[in-house]
């Protein structure tokens, strides 16, 4: 059982949270990317290496295959967290969820176009689309009215 | 999708249909018994031919997200179920002849064209729709405060 200490720091000080443990286990790096949710940012890899992807350069996150993957506009990142995980973490910055697999970007958005079969279509600032299943629309719907 | 917004669907095709019956009925009378006077019981006939056209929608239902493919063969299996249908119950009891013939493929054309207009303003409601979110996220987004910060790899 890990121990967690408070400490009360001096303004002058820089604030830190520094994670003691005998091994970095997916835990403890599940740990970091939380932290740096709450401060904008999230770790992802490509490639086999490690990123920080600032929150407001993602245009959606998508779960594939029972992976996470956050798209940028000219990237895709690879995440540890699931998408409801993200979902709670990402609904306070414009992070929306569109289907059952997706969370969107409301910022980068540039215009909805309905598609067929009553979903709708979200296209984003780098072009792609990306479909807003029926089941959701109307929580769209009230969030852009801000009533969400 | 759900089955509450299936069926919420379901009623606004519901009446779409019946407005567009009546359109139809008013046509193919016109054109072959512009003689005919109906009584009040003939107000029924639209919703009741409506509420027969609801029922093959029933094989547009599914809980998952359908493929463009899946919707097609799901919508033509739909005109089919439509088409015989209507036709038996308009046309079931009477003896096929000539003028029948003639009176069946208008109104073949007909349910056709009822279900094709159907779509047609169903999307145009969609199109209505999106523009209105799209107006409401160009507000959203001047609304929201951004927030600031750049990719980088980690150290």
């Amino acid at each position: 059982m890990m121990e967690i200490r408070l400490k009360k720091i001096s303004r002058g000080e820089p604030e830190m949270v520094e994670i003691k443990c005998h091994e970095i286990s997916d835990e403890v790096m599940e740990i970091a990317a939380f932290v740096k949710s709450r401060q904008g940012r999230l770790s992802g890899s490509l490639d086999g290496r490690q990123y920080e992807i600032a929150i407001r350069d993602i245009l959606y996150v998508e779960s594939v295959d029972n992976r996470t993957f956050l798209y940028t506009a000219d990237q895709s990142y690879e995440v540890k967290q699931r998408v409801y995980e993200l979902e709670e973490v990402l609904k306070k910055k414009s992070f929306l969820r569109i289907s059952k697999a997706a969370l969107l970007n409301l910022m980068k958005v540039t215009s909805i176009r309905p598609a067929l079969n009553g979903r709708f279509l979200a296209v984003l600032s780098n072009g792609e689309e990306v479909i807003i299943s029926r089941k959701y629309v109307p929580d769209l719907k009230k969030t852009l009215k801000g009533e969400g | 999708m759900s089955f509450k917004l299936f069926l919420k669907s379901i009623c606004t095709t519901y009446f779409i249909i019946v407005t567009l019956i009546n359109l139809s009925t008013f046509a193919l009378g016109t054109i072959y018994r512009p003689e005919e006077r109906f009584g009040y019981d003939a107000f029924l006939v639209p919703l009741v031919y409506a509420f027969l056209g609801i029922f093959p929608m029933c094989v547009m239902y599914s809980k998952k997200e359908m493929t463009l493919v899946q919707v097609l063969v799901r919508k033509m299996i739909q005109l089919i179920l439509l088409e015989a249908l209507l036709l038996g119950f308009g046309f079931g009891y009477t003896n096929l002849s000539k003028d029948n013939i003639e009176q069946m493929v208008s109104f073949v054309l007909a349910v056709f064209a009822v279900f094709l207009l159907v779509h047609v303003i169903s999307f145009a409601l969609d199109v209505q729709q999106a523009r209105q979110m799209t107006l409401d996220l160009l507000n959203y987004q001047k609304g929201t405060n951004r927030f600031h910060g750049g990719s980088d790899e980690m150290t």
